[in-house]
Order: structure tokens, then sequence, then C-alpha cells
């Protein structure tokens, strides 16, 4: 996006013209409207528009240096827009500036403009004057008192403000948890929506919106903390997590919220301490989300047409009513109720894995090694009960810190080529493999190792695949040693050592972690998964979390590895599903949960 | 890698194959290492593993020497044998070459001693 100053020289200007001729032409015939040889207040762009990226925000930025913009047609599909100003003189002043030299699409070519005598018809992109259906505003909810009392009830670390890329996010209630988009109906949360939002309900009932919402009594709150250039991508509630509406009080900041169903795009302005109403279609058809920028540009009635709004701070206090039983909407092609899908689906499970842990590994894998040279005795002591000449298969063997014992055969096996690599440099027996793909025959290892590697299986349907494979290449009577760490990092008034680290814990202080979480939001070819990052040598405050690495590098580089911590029972409970494996004992070691498996057929 | 390890890998992961096993080798390079002996641990080793596999795979390699195509009756006192099962189960290694799946011909290239036994998407 710069503006070439310097002047077209002979050649070049007869380029340029011929250019305007054919864009003129494919205009005129898109949209019957003749293209006008004087000024005009209207200007088309010949080759900038949707299809190359070019937004309304960033149209108004460069426009409204030049005067009032009073509208902007974006069109699905094309190439070209228009832009109106309020007189001529601001056309003609940005029509001389930026024809031929504004580069503002991601293509990165000039923009070429022509006058135009009137805009055409054209089915714009954006819509502001038309709600979805069962979508409610009602402006000045709450007086400046009252939002400053619900400003205080969250107090968010402002140090982590400005610092943190995404939103903060805090929950009452009832947890939301953004690996499985739903809500555990099992486990509450210790703190309940704070009595200080009670007043909100008798108000909505006694006043003049729909009576469906008189007896609206939430019991799960989601409080979203965002800063200007913060959003929160597109989402439909999950239909089976809650029931009909779900309401959304504005606090701090006006933002312009999107909602999109098909081909329809709204954009909705929610103004300070106002309430969104999200019932019947706009809650289960209609996604909605925050574009995330500095400033919004906004339709209004008046004759100035579009005018920007920064975005200040904004926290917003989403309510909902955790539903019991099954979704009853009339939207199946959106509903989820029924087929109860709380895991991640393979594919975009493997590819959490491909991103968030195989690729990290290789990234870390040097400075990992460095930090992984104390093996756990309870491991060793594992491995120096095994008899002489047995054969050990190592699955997820990271830097071969429990590889090369004396007197038993030992093959390690891991994801990550560098630190298989790092292995083979200390002299281990090693190959590059998946756990989900071990490359051995059946039967053949009297003992397998899995130390903290299957928490690294996004969906617990690869995490039992990872077990059984590991008994597949047991021998009867062969023996596995699971590690897997665990989500409770407190057992018994202890800490775990991963918490005593931190040397702030080794002091009997609260490790207890009540700020908000941070959220992280991964992009995949099949859509976006979210995951709480979670705060090193801290408690995990969900089972599926984003554990940081931080590289000593130059860059203090951070990487984000996925990681499903384990319930107390959960380890124990899948591997009694497998037929053919004996518990031989199960503890809670360091921070981690483990068994010993023996197969019995 | 040992050619005890290659006695135990298999390609059988890959979708559509069922046995894999044994793996053909083509070496590009190999090499003799000196593995303190244990007749103890071999004597053990041998009844683990699959001895027609293993001359072949030494035989394939050029170090079959005098290695028996069966395993003699009371190998475990038998030390000459013990010596020649411990050179080729822990002394021969590949450093270059590949592993080639018996039924699919898919290749694993082995590399500085590690052979590469990751699957794409497809083969899974």
């Amino acid at each position: 996006m710069e503006v070439e100053n310097q002047t077209f020289s002979m050649n070049k200007q007869k380029k340029v013209s011929r250019k305007l001729k054919r864009l003129q032409f494919m205009i005129e015939r898109d949209t019957g409207t003749s293209c006008n040889q004087t000024a005009t207040q209207n200007l088309v762009i010949c080759n900038a528009g949707l299809v190359n990226g070019l937004s309304q925000e960033i149209l108004y930025e460069h426009f409204s240096k030049h005067g009032s913009v009073i509208d902007i047609r974006l069109v699905p599909g094309k190439s070209y827009c228009f832009v109106s100003f309020s007189n001529v003189d601001s056309a003609i002043n940005a029509y001389n500036e930026f024809n031929g030299k504004l580069k503002i699409c991601q293509d990165n070519k000039p923009m070429y403009l022509l006058y135009i005598q009137v805009l055409p018809e054209v089915n714009s992109l954006y819509m502001w004057d038309k709600l979805p259906l069962g979508l409610i505003l009602c402006d000045d909810f709450i007086t400046s008192d009252e939002e400053s009392t619900l400003l205080e009830l969250c107090n968010f670390n402002t140090e982590l403000i400005g610092i943190m890329k995404n939103r903060l996010v805090k929950h009452f209630g009832y947890e939301f948890r953004y690996d499985i988009n739903n809500v555990d109906k099992t486990k509450p949360l210790n703190e309940t929506i704070p009595c200080e939002c009670n007043f909100l309900w008798k108000r909505l009932s006694d006043s003049d919106v729909k009576s469906g919402f008189k007896d609206f009594n939430p019991d799960q709150l989601t409080v979203n903390h965002y800063s200007p250039g913060q959003g929160i991508p597109h989402h439909i509630d999950t239909h089976s997590a809650f029931e009909d509406p779900i309401i959304c009080l504005s606090l701090g900041s006006p933002v312009v919220m999107e909602f999109k169903n098909q081909d329809k795009h709204v954009c909705v302005l929610l103004p300070r301490r106002s309430l969104l109403i999200m019932s019947e279609e706009s809650r289960y058809a209609w996604s909605h989300g925050i574009v995330p920028r500095k400033f919004d540009v906004i339709k209004n009635d008046s004759v100035t047409g579009y005018t920007s709004l920064k975005r200040g701070t904004r926290v917003s206090f989403t309510f909902r009513k955790i539903l019991n039983g099954e979704c009853k909407c009339n939207y199946k092609e959106k509903c989820d109720s029924g087929n109860n899908k709380q895991a991640l689906e393979n594919s975009v499970a493997s590819k959490l894995e491909k991103l968030h842990v195989h690729e990290i590994y290789q990234n870390i894998a040097h400075h990992f090694s460095d930090t992984r040279h104390k093996p756990w005795p309870n491991v060793l002591k594992f491995i120096q009960s095994l008899d002489m000449g047995s054969i050990v298969i190592d699955v997820g063997c990271g830097n071969g810190k429990y590889l090369g014992n004396k007197d038993i055969y030992d093959i390690g096996c891991d994801y990550s080529s560098q630190l298989v690599s790092i292995c083979k440099f200390r002299g281990y027996e090693v190959c590059v493999a998946d756990c989900l793909k071990i490359p051995l025959r059946d039967d053949i290892a009297d003992a397998a190792l899995s130390i903290a590697v299957i928490h690294h299986l996004a969906n617990e349907m690869r995490r039992l695949e990872a077990l059984k494979e590991i008994v597949r290449v047991l021998k009867v009577g062969g023996k596995a040693l699971i590690y897997v760490w665990a989500h409770e990092q407190i057992k018994n008034e202890e800490k775990s050592s991963y918490l005593k680290q931190d040397r702030k814990n080794r002091k009997k202080i609260d490790i207890s972690d009540n700020s908000p979480s941070n959220i992280e939001t991964i992009i995949l070819p099949d859509g976006c998964v979210s995951f709480p990052v979670h705060t090193n040598r801290k408690e995990f405050k969900a089972q599926d979390v984003l554990v940081p690495w931080k590289l000593k590098d130059e860059n203090k580089s951070t990487f984000l590895r996925y990681y499903h911590v384990f319930d107390e029972d959960e380890l124990v409970t899948m591997c009694k599903k497998l037929s053919n494996v004996r518990i031989e004992t199960s503890y809670y070691d360091q921070g981690n949960v483990c068994v010993i498996l023996e197969k019995i057929q | 890698m040992k050619l005890l390890t290659h006695n135990m890998l298999t390609s059988k992961c890959i979708r559509g194959v069922n046995v894999g096993y044994p793996l053909s080798i083509n070496a590009s390079d190999v090499r003799v290492a000196d593995v303190d002996f244990n007749p103890d641990f071999i004597s053990r080793m041998i009844p683990k593993i699959d001895w027609p596999v293993l001359y072949n795979a030494v035989e394939r390699l050029g170090h079959v020497e005098d290695l028996p195509k069966e395993t003699p009756v009371n190998y475990e006192s038998n030390e000459d044998f013990l010596k020649k099962a411990h050179h080729a189960l822990l002394e021969v290694e590949i450093i270059h070459g590949e592993l080639v799946c018996p039924e699919s011909g898919r290749k694993f290239p082995i590399n500085n001693g590690i052979p590469n036994m990751l699957l794409n998407e497809d083969e899974i």
C-alpha cells in the first residue's frame, strides 16, 4: 500500500489508457452503467475488489483522506468496486492522487480509476440494516456505574494485556472447552456467575423485549477481554452445549460484530453498554465473529455515509444456559446434537499433531535434549528389573534418556528425526517411526516404554490406538511402562517436581491459577481449533492445552506443544478397554499418571 | 542399523500389506564395529530371532563368513558359534541404503545408520 509519485512516461501513459479502455468496457458490460469522461463524485476502482483481498476498511482508510465517503460498494466475486464522495472535488483529488499509483491490493499492483455517472445497483457483500432473524439489540441496557461494577468483577492481569496476541478469557459456572467446543456438564466450576449480574435478568424481564426471555436464567458466563486489534473467529455456539438464547453484554468499547449465513453477511455495531440477544435463527444458523483490527468502518444513515470508529478495550459478558438433553432446533445441518461429537476428528487430530507436536520437536530437539538428562528413578527401576537379553522398545524415545542399557537390547523410535539423530550420535539403536505405526513384528518385545508420549495424541481414539500398538509388539508375558502427564499437579498436598522447578513454588504458596486463559486458535485445512495456552509451572486449567517451549536463542522463539493431560483414572480406564492386558500396577509419580501393563494373551 | 534390529522390522503398517516381513536390504555402506561379546546375552537372544532371516541378511551384505545356515544343537555351550552369531547380530551395521517392503515394494531409506520408517498419509 504505497503511492508512487513519479510521473508517467509517454509509453506508460499509452499503456495505461489502453488498460483503462479494457476495464471500462468490462464494467459497462457487467453493470449496464456508463463511465464518464468528465469528473463526477463517483469512482470505480477498476482492478481492485473483493477477489483480490480489498476490504472496506482499507478503502475507507485511503479515500476518506480526500473527503467524506458516502458509499462503498464491494461486489462479491469481482475485481472492481465503487466509492462515492459527497462532492466532485473530493473525487477529483482522490483520482489525481491514486490513479495508476496506489497499491492497495494483495497483488501489489497499482489501482486504476474511472468516473461513473451513478453507482450501479449491486448486491453488496455487507448488509447493515437487516438484522438476522431472532437477533435483538438493546442499546444503553446498563448505566455507566453498572458497567464499572461489572468490569471490576473480573480483574484481568493488566501486565498480560498488551503483550498477549490473543484475547483473554475467563469462565464462570462451567468451563467452555475450546478443544471440543463444548462444556463438561459433569464438572461445574467453583466460581458461579457473580450475583452482581442478577439485576440484568430482572431488567430484561421488565423491558418490552419479547416475553420469551422472561425466564432466562443463565448458569454459564464467559468473559472475553479484547484489546484493540483482537477478534474472535467466526463460530456458532455449539447447539448441544447451550439453550436458546445466548446473551452478550458489551462493555468498555463498541465493536462491529459480523454475522454470516450462507452468502449473507450482516455487520452489526454493538455499542458500549448494549445487550445483544441471539435467539432462534440468529443463535442456531448464523455464525458470528469479530474481525481482528484496530478500527471498524461503520455505515450510518446520516449523509456522511461511512465513518470509522477506533476500537478501545472491550470486555464482553456472554451469558448462556447449559442445555440438558438433546438440542431441539430446526437447523439440523448446523446441529451437532445426537452425534455426540466430543472428540476431534482423526484428520483434524493428525494435522494438529503434525503442526503442534512433530514439527515443534524438530525445531526444539537440541535445546530439548540439553534439558533431558536425568532419568526418572521409577522408570530406571522398571528397566533394571528386566532379564538379561530382554528386547525392549522405547516408543517415543526422545533424546535416548532411557536407551543404551547394559545386558538388554533396546531399540528407540521417535517421530522426530532430529531427536533420533541425537540418539544415534550417542551410539543407540534407533529408527524414525510413528507411535501409531510401530514398524516391528507382533509379539517380539519383552518390554516396552512409552514415557511422556501418548499425551501428545489429540483424541482418545488415537491414544487408545497407541496403547494397542505397544501391546501388539509385546510378547505374551511382556510388560509395558506408560507415563503420561497428569492433569492434577498436586497430590496429597505435595507439589510435583514440575511445579517445584519454579523456585517460588518450593515455598508453601498457592500455585492455583485464577488468571484468565490466553486462547490460541490454530488454523487447520479443515477448520480451526482453539486451546488455552498453559502457564508453565502452574496447575493445568484444562485437559487439552498448548504448552509453550521457549528456546534460548536470540529471538527467544516460543513453540506451542499440544498436550492432553490425564485425569487420575483416565489412563487405567483406557487400559481396561484392552482385552489382552492385565494392569499390574498404576501410580502417580511426580505429576505423571503411570501404569505397568502385562500382555496376557 | 544392526541386523538384530532388521530381524524385527516390518512394513506391515502400510495399508494393504499383510506381513511385510522380512524387509529386503539394499546397502551402499556397511561397516563392522567392535561390540563387547557376552555369550550369555547372545544365547538368550538366539531363540527370539528368526535365524533364516538373519542368515539371508548377512549373506546379502557379503558378511556371511562361516555362519551356519541353521542354529546348532546345544548352541548355548558353543562359544565359537555364539561369537559368529554375535558378529552377525551386533557388529555388522548398515550405514546407508534402503529397506524394501516385500509386498508393496515401498522403500524405506537408511541414512547415517537410521532407518526412516514413517509412512505417508495415503499409506495408512
